[in-house]
């Protein structure tokens, strides 16, 4: 399997599901293309794209959520940060995405009761 | 040899439809207004792939969920197996009993998925013809 098409093809289809939800590929192409091939060399060992920077639980009902584009899982989580846990998706409004962090879940719960 | 094999009338944008040409099973595809035409069997375990979905230019096999470039015929991904356990609430598999799922998934497993072949298409007026 040549991993550049597979890569246009999840680029393609994810593009469908990521749009709706106000989301777009994020601006640093290098770093997509990088994140994308994870996916695919994911795909070719478990059959699926899983996100390539969240741990397998080897917990079926768990790992489902974290199927690329997991957006709808955590969708709370990640419109806080403004982008997804690997940042390969940020928000649509986003052009430099070097400035948004990758925040832990509970970190923004505790930075919210705190303010 | 050119051949019709159907009209434009018969494929709408994002449509498939199977057809018999020299005993031969060939899917035409409409790619946003571009049609192309494949092997209507799948180059993993020839199911039907007019059952399949087309989007843009990718088209998913039914039974396994192969995906193919139409305008190149190339195979994607291997074939997706269909989830056959179940989970317990604590999170552990539990085996359906006689073993049937786990026994095809290590048959199917020595299938090689193979890239479909492409037919060249030319649209004249209101006819689709592929050249086989």
């Amino acid at each position: 399997m040549n991993i550049e098409s597979r890569k246009k093809a999840l680029r393609y289809m994810f593009q469908k599901v990521i749009e709706p939800l106000g989301y777009k590929f994020s601006p640093d192409e290098e770093l997509v293309n990088f994140l994308l091939e994870q996916e695919v060399l994911l795909e070719q060992k478990h059959g699926i794209p899983y996100c390539p920077c969240q741990g397998l639980t080897k917990k079926r009902s768990e790992d489902m959520k974290i199927v690329c584009p997991c957006i709808p899982f955590h969708r709370k989580h990640f419109d806080m940060m403004k982008r997804c846990w690997c940042g390969l998706y940020v928000h649509k409004d986003v052009t430099n995405p070097d400035e948004l962090k990758q925040i832990p879940l509970y970190k923004l719960k505790r930075a919210k009761n705190v303010s | 040899m050119l051949v019709e094999v159907a009209k434009t009338i018969e494929l709408g944008p994002g449509g498939v439809k199977a057809v018999n040409v020299n005993e031969k099973e060939i899917l035409l595809c409409n790619c946003d207004g571009n049609v192309y035409a494949v092997d209507r069997r799948c180059g993993h375990m020839n199911a039907p792939l007019d059952f399949g979905t087309l989007e843009g230019r990718y088209l998913t096999c039914p039974m396994h969920s192969v995906q193919f470039d139409v305008t190149t015929g190339e195979a994607l991904n291997l074939p997706l197996y269909h989830y056959s356990g179940e989970e317990t609430e604590d999170g552990r598999e539990t085996k359906i009993i006689d073993n049937y799922p786990e026994h095809m998934g290590a048959l199917f497993s020595h299938i090689k998925v193979c890239n479909i072949q492409t037919y060249p298409v030319r649209v004249e007026g209101d006819s689709i013809k592929i050249d086989i």
